[in-house]
């Protein structure tokens, strides 16, 4: 019943911009702007993470249980809603990056290939 | 947790939440929008650019909001819940269709639940105490005859020491008790037991303690006779005082202790009786005096055996070791030996059956009738169901246009059929709660057939709702859903799309098929009925049959009045002096015509017989009563030669006795029969001094029993309890108070004596028969009414749905009457085809129905002729209007709405 709907994540596909959001949380909560931001920065402003995707992923990977939210005071203390990973979250996180770098590996070995 | 399943639960919980979500969604994203408008004016934009920016990046607020939604809306249980409301509105939008499918339904719900509350209470429900599925019923078994649940005290007693495969083994014995009140004694309904009953029901007291052993012992235990009540009787006798242990309870002029109270749920190991109070079985000389079925021997067969077997002990090893005991058990009874030798070549022995739910006596009796009964409400049930499934079908056929149109705007057929389903299922738990709603007053109503009246040994039927009950309400609710529904929903899908927008209303065109369906249904809706019909004709023909056979006597008008003599001081002469003095009383009481005595009111089920003789002759058995003079005069009996009773007929004056028709013949099948003799087992001799009519005595099915008549004052009992027999014109309800004050006024220490009209005795007797035909006939007129409907509703849906053709067929010409008889005989094929088919099956399922027939054959032609013509004429007259509106059409109106 998830709804696979990519009209809007623009060029990151869906799997891959979940992903980057638990990886963005790995480092400890998080509100949805700072996700996009770290992810925009750390990539050299190549990946541009777009709310419209944004939000429904994070919505998402909460309802399923790998992150908890919560409302606290964000750094110009105002109130913000802050994601946090959860333990599955965590485990989620793991066969995702391993996922990912055998994919990205058998594509390089294939983009290499003469 | 599983992703998916802690998704399941978000989604769940969001459903409860929306506003919040909503709120705190719209919070997120502003603050979002702040900290992009923030940084754009770090990077140097201006405030209203910055501004703007940050607008267009987020974009419109209400799309977010959807998109969000979207993830954690739960659209499965959302569309579920917004067919619900389309359906409802729809059902709420043809509120004729709805209203009698709802009755249709509830109708036969109804009846199924109460019966089955029923059959779940008398056959299904255990005895309420722990591990009930160890106790055990014990039974006499001989060759070729039925098992024997009564026993003599002493068969009892042997068996009560057997330990090897029993916990406990007791017996109970159900007794109207005779308690002193302030107003004299009362009549209490109770039971003797034995030692070791409370021990095997395993049920606490409310207070004090049981009845044990001890209590059981010859005599009472040293401190006398102790007693357990009910609770009931607790509070009603006592106000529920706490210190009630310890007080006194007078019971047949002597006093009992109580010693314990038990708690309302228990009540005892028959469920169909619910004793106030439970005295030893030894008190039975007491309580039953004169008579004492206790030291009786093997004559006095009174009581119910049951046991709880050892934990790990099984019903066979019981039942062979019961066997290994039977024959020292009857050789140690201290029985005749000629009785014995008869037993033991009759392979006596004894064995136990499952006693899980209780011991009652009825069960045997009602169980055949209620299980017919299941069967006849189940076949008005699957009627309902037939019926409303043809009245879906049709309406889906007027609805084919709406479906095919949602259809090609990219509706499922899945979608389609689930939307229909649930407003099937809504029809059928709509019309299950209506009928579940009603089920009480209908099984109450059957309770109280089934018991015949309040009488002192009517019983208690339990018909309370349980899970039993709930479960096998939402078992029909689920069934009759898929029946009503799945067809229709189905047909009302299937098909060409294009065919069925294009042709609309009138697409008819389809193949044989579509139309074999729901005339088949409708076929079988008809012979169903007329199954049924039939089934109810032949049930009621045989009670008219019963009530008109010959009783010998005229019950209308004659009351029986009972006054319990056994418990007071006198006997002999001085009794009848009381009698006598009865009987002048009752002679004065307003619209008394005729008053007399007997000691066996015909057809109650007690009785009296003996064996007598010619001299010299073989010994013959009769059914014998005491009767007071002027008995034959009051009853109607015929008096055929010689003359009857009167207050003179003393013990001193010689013993005489009066032989019915069949008895003279009997005895004296040549020659005069007044004036000769007859002699009884002991060598009395009796002198016959009339022949009188014979009278049913026993059973108003079958001929009528040689029978015996000897005057009250010449009765063998001590102190007689007679029945006044008085004819009465009019009202007979003045004669309670009447003989209420006679008896507190000539016999002060006798309970009130009870009165029970003739008429309700005999409606008692035959209360099966009564129950069935009257069951009968009100599910046939209910399976009439529905099929009624059924032929009514789908034939007005298919007419209507042919408006337009019908006006061309009138505008070009056709005559109304043909166009009449057109519609008209549609229905009339079906009827023809279902009554046909019905007939058959009727023929062969009645025989099912032989064992609840008097004098009726079960193929009898007259009565299935007439049910045919009953169902036939109803089903005309539900097919008529429909024919006469169509032949009504305005063909340039049923033109131009085209």
């Amino acid at each position: 019943m998830i709804r696979e709907d990519s009209a809007d994540s623009g060029s990151l596909l869906q799997g891959t911009l979940e992903m980057l959001v638990l990886k963005a949380l790995a480092r400890g909560p998080q509100h949805g702007y700072a996700v996009a931001e770290w992810i925009h920065h750390v990539s050299h402003q190549l990946l541009k993470v777009e709310e419209g995707a944004l939000y429904p992923a994070l919505h998402r990977l909460e309802m399923r249980g790998f992150l908890n939210a919560e409302w606290g005071a964000s750094e110009n203390n105002r109130r913000a809603k802050f994601y946090r990973l959860t333990a599955e979250g965590t485990k989620r996180l793991d066969a995702e990056s391993q996922r990912w770098a055998r994919l990205s590996a058998a594509v390089a070995f294939v983009m290499q290939s003469s | 947790m599983l992703p998916a399943i802690s998704a399941f639960f978000g989604r769940l919980r969001s459903l409860f939440r929306k506003r919040r979500m909503d709120r705190e969604m719209s919070e997120e994203l502003e603050f979002h929008r702040e900290r992009l408008r923030e940084k754009y004016l770090q990077e140097g934009m201006s405030e209203s650019a910055a501004e703007r920016a940050a607008r267009v990046r987020l974009g419109d607020a209400r799309r977010w909001q959807e998109r969000l939604r979207e993830v954690w809306s739960f659209r499965l249980l959302e569309e579920l819940m917004r067919d619900v409301r389309f359906s409802l509105r729809l059902l709420w939008k043809s509120p004729g269709f709805t209203a009698v499918a709802m009755a249709t339904l509830a109708l036969g719900v109804s009846a199924n639940t109460a019966v089955f509350a029923l059959i779940d209470s008398l056959l299904l429900r255990p005895l309420p105490v722990p591990a009930a599925h160890e106790m055990v019923v014990l039974d006499l078994l001989e060759d070729g005859s039925r098992p024997g649940t009564s026993f003599c005290t002493p068969f009892f007693r042997s068996l009560e020491g057997q330990s090897d495969v029993f916990q406990n083994v007791f017996a109970f014995v159900n007794d109207t008790l005779q308690v002193r009140a302030d107003s004299g004694n009362v009549s209490v309904h109770g039971v003797m037991v034995s030692g070791q009953y409370f021990a095997a029901m395993q049920v606490k007291p409310l207070l004090g303690r049981y009845l044990t052993p001890a209590d059981d012992k010859e005599g009472g235990s040293p401190s006398g006779f102790a007693v357990v009540i009910s609770e009931q009787f607790w509070k009603s006798w006592f106000d529920g005082a706490s210190d009630v242990i310890g007080r006194k309870l007078t019971i047949a002029n002597v006093p009992f202790t109580v010693v314990g109270v038990m708690p309302k749920r228990f009540m005892g190991a028959d469920p169909t009786q619910q004793p106030q109070i439970y005295a030893p079985m030894s008190a039975d000389p007491i309580i039953d005096a004169p008579r004492d079925h206790l030291h009786g021997g093997t004559h006095a067969w009174w009581l119910t055996v049951m046991a709880r077997l050892r934990p790990s002990v099984e019903l066979d090893k019981a039942n062979a070791a019961l066997q290994a005991v039977s024959t020292s058990v009857l050789l140690a009874s201290g029985g005749e030996p000629e009785w014995i030798k008869d037993e033991e070549m009759h392979h006596f022995r004894l064995a136990a059956e499952s006693g899980s739910n209780g011991f009652a006596y009825v069960r045997s009796v009602f169980r055949k009738p209620l299980l017919t009964m299941f069967a006849m409400c189940g076949g008005l049930l699957l009627l309902a169901c037939l019926n409303l499934a043809s009245l879906l079908l049709a309406r889906g056929a007027v609805r084919e246009r709406e479906l095919a149109t949602r259809r090609a705007l990219g509706a499922t057929r899945a979608r389609l059929v689930r939307q229909l389903m649930i407003e099937s299922l809504l029809l059928a738990a709509l019309g299950t709660g209506l009928g579940v709603a009603l089920a009480p007053m209908v099984s109450h109503a059957l309770a109280a057939m089934l018991s015949g009246g309040n009488g002192p040994d009517s019983m208690v039927l339990d018909a309370s709702a349980d899970w039993r009950l709930y479960g096998f309400a939402a078992a029909v609710a689920l069934i009759a859903s898929v029946l009503i529904g799945l067809v229709p929903a189905l047909r009302a899908t299937d098909g060409d799309l294009n065919e069925q927008i294009k042709n609309g209303q009138h697409a008819q065109q389809r193949h044989a098929r579509a139309k074999l369906i729901p005339r088949l249904l409708m076929i079988s809706q008809v012979a169903l009925a007329l199954i049924l019909v039939s089934g109810a004709a032949l049930l009621a023909t045989s009670l008219v049959r019963l009530y008109r056979t010959g009783l010998g006597f005229d019950p209308h008008g004659v009351v029986n009045i009972a006054f319990s003599m056994d418990k007071q001081q006198l006997d002999g002469d001085q009794l009848m002096e009381i009698y006598r003095q009865i009987e002048v009383g009752l002679k004065a009481a307003p619209g008394v015509k005729e008053v007399s005595f007997q000691s066996i009111v015909p057809l109650s089920h007690r009785n009296w017989n003996g064996t007598y003789s010619t001299p010299g002759g073989v010994r013959q058995l009769i059914w014998l009563n005491s009767v007071g003079p002027e008995y034959f005069h009051t009853m109607r009996i015929a008096v055929e030669q010689g003359r009857t009773f009167t207050w003179s007929d003393s013990k001193a004056s010689g013993m005489k006795i009066i032989l019915n028709r069949s008895a003279a013949k009997r005895f004296f099948p040549k020659g005069d029969v007044v004036g000769r003799q007859i002699i009884d087992h002991d060598k009395g001799v009796y002198e016959v001094v009339a022949v009188v009519g014979d009278a049913k005595y026993r059973d108003v099915r079958g001929p009528a029993t040689p029978a015996g008549y000897v005057p009250i004052q010449q009765d063998p009992q001590k102190k007689p309890s007679l029945n006044a027999v008085v004819r009465v014109d009019g009202p007979w309800a003045p004669l309670v108070p009447f003989s209420r004050e006679l008896a507190a006024r000539l016999a002060p220490s006798i309970p009130a004596p009870v009165i029970r009209p003739m008429d309700d005795v005999i409606d008692t007797s035959i209360s099966t028969e009564r129950m069935m035909a009257l069951l009968g006939v009100f599910f046939a007129g209910c399976s009439l009414l529905v099929t009624a409907i059924g032929l009514y509703g789908t034939l007005s849906y298919t007419t209507a749905r042919r408006t337009n053709e019908i006006g061309i067929r009138i505008a070009l010409g056709a005559r109304r009457l043909r166009v009449m008889m057109m519609v008209f005989r549609e229905n009339a094929v079906l009827v023809v085809i279902g009554s046909g088919a019905g007939l058959a099956v009727a023929v062969s399922l009645s025989t099912i129905l032989t064992s609840f027939l008097y004098e009726t054959s079960t193929r009898d032609p007259w009565i299935l002729a007439a049910a045919t013509v009953t169902l036939v004429c109803v089903a005309s007259a539900a097919s008529i209007l429909p024919a006469l509106r169509a032949s009504w059409i305005d063909p340039m109106q049923a033109i131009r709405a085209e």
